[in-house]
């Protein structure tokens, strides 16, 4: 080989050499960065996961939020008595069925601004009885909503369905969430003062009170009830009539039906 | 796989999920209901409260960046575009792997058209990396992320 040609030959393995080198530096940095997109990636993930959890509402036993919502709840139902699904004297002269479901944030705001006044005005003085029925309208699974109103049933087997669909209409999570779960379920059990536990749970298997939850469901049907909350009322005993009151969160419109209906008991 | 070849696949692949995304934005302001084989299981996800993200529809979110990538795909191939469209896909692909645990856990139903972008873009993942990590490494083509020279191809501006 002449020098000519060795100093090429030179020159290509530098150069080959260089080149070998350059590719390695390049697909070292590329996996470093592919690295870095990775772990940014995955951190992204994980500040969404937390940011999404705190939308579902997830309620801390023993929490300001909860304490509160015991305390309404025991203030309202003080001195009423509760029997199965309803509310008030089981003599009283005029029933109004209050149809809800337990996810619904309306029947909430009925619970929490009308019912409290209706109570007070009419429930004590034994002149109404309100009976709590179901209808599925917010709760998107059937399974779900099944679930947690034969848990308020079961919990009137014990004369405690108010304090249980009072204290979750109070604890309600974020609408389509899926934060009813057993664990919340559950939860609202536990802030049922004096409910037995243990009578509750097998209780919720009983197939009379699911066969409660078809009916009333039947009755809303037949009633064309389509939107909760909805509100059938009568004279106890008698012929049940659509009550469609101009506002849910103030207690007029049933002020002055129940009072019609309860003079029109007290006439001879 | 030829790395025009693989360029050619994740195009199809992006326009296909484009198409799914598409549909669901339709879907989205239109309020209609999404044709779904599962009853009304894609309904219920759609109208999830994790239909929406930071107050965006996710199905547009979606739609955003699979224009993106598509965008990307399409331009003239560098270490750049290559970098940036294997991001675009792997955030993608992890934001999908989140609604699809949300799908599972939190709505407990399924929507056939997430599913289907979900596994599109399961499939491109692995495929927009390896396309990066494949790249050309010849001192002629873009070694650096600052350069958009093209492939390694001389003097022929566009490549795979």
């Amino acid at each position: 080989m002449t020098r000519k040609q060795r100093r090429e030959q030179g020159r290509r393995q530098r150069r080959a050499l260089e080149q070998a080198e350059a590719a390695r530096t390049l697909r070292r940095k590329r996996l470093r960065l592919l690295g870095i997109i990775s772990a940014l990636v995955a951190c992204g993930i994980v500040l969404v996961l937390i940011v999404s959890a705190g939308a579902s509402k997830k309620l801390t036993p023993g929490s300001a939020q909860s304490r509160a919502a015991v305390s309404d709840v025991t203030t309202l139902l003080r001195g009423v008595p509760q029997g199965g699904n309803v509310l008030g004297r089981a003599t009283a002269p005029v029933t109004l069925q209050y149809f809800g479901d337990l996810q619904c944030p309306v029947c909430r705001s009925f619970s929490t601004q009308a019912l409290p006044s209706i109570v007070a005005k009419w429930v004590h003085t034994g002149k109404l009885k309100v009976e709590y029925r179901s209808l599925q309208t917010a709760t998107r699974d059937p399974e779900v909503f099944a679930a947690q109103q034969l848990a308020a049933l079961a919990a009137g087997k014990q004369g405690k369905l108010w304090n249980f669909v009072e204290t979750f209409y109070r604890e309600q999570g974020e609408e389509g969430s899926g934060y009813v779960t057993e664990g919340f379920i559950a939860q609202v059990a536990r802030q049922v003062p004096g409910l037995d536990l243990s009578r509750w749970a097998s209780d919720r298997g009983n197939s009379a009170l699911a066969g409660q939850v078809v009916s009333d469901a039947q009755a809303a049907s037949a009633s064309g009830l389509g939107g909760t909350p909805a509100f059938l009322i009568g004279i106890s005993g008698g012929q049940m009539g659509r009550l469609e009151p101009s506002s849910f969160t103030d207690s007029a419109p049933f002020d002055q039906a129940i009072a019609r209906l309860v003079h029109s008991t007290s006439r001879p | 796989m030829s790395a025009r070849g693989l360029r050619g696949v994740l195009i199809v692949l992006t326009m296909t999920g484009l198409g799914v995304a598409s549909y669901l934005t339709y879907v989205h302001y239109a309020g209609v209901m999404p044709v779904c084989t599962t009853g009304g299981s894609c309904e219920k996800v759609q109208t999830s409260v994790y239909a929406e993200f930071a107050g965006m529809p996710v199905a547009l979110i979606g739609l955003l960046g699979y224009v993106a990538i598509l965008a990307l795909l399409l331009r003239p191939q560098s270490e750049t575009t290559r970098f940036t469209a294997m991001t675009f896909v792997l955030i993608g692909f992890a934001f999908s792997a989140y609604l699809t645990y949300r799908e599972v856990y939190s709505i407990h139903a399924i929507c056939e058209w997430c599913a289907a972008s979900a596994l599109i873009l399961t499939v491109m993942a692995p495929l927009s990396v390896w396309r990066f990590l494949q790249g050309p490494v010849s001192s002629r083509s873009a070694s650096t992320l600052q350069s958009s020279n093209g492939d390694g191809r001389g003097r022929v501006p566009a490549g795979p």
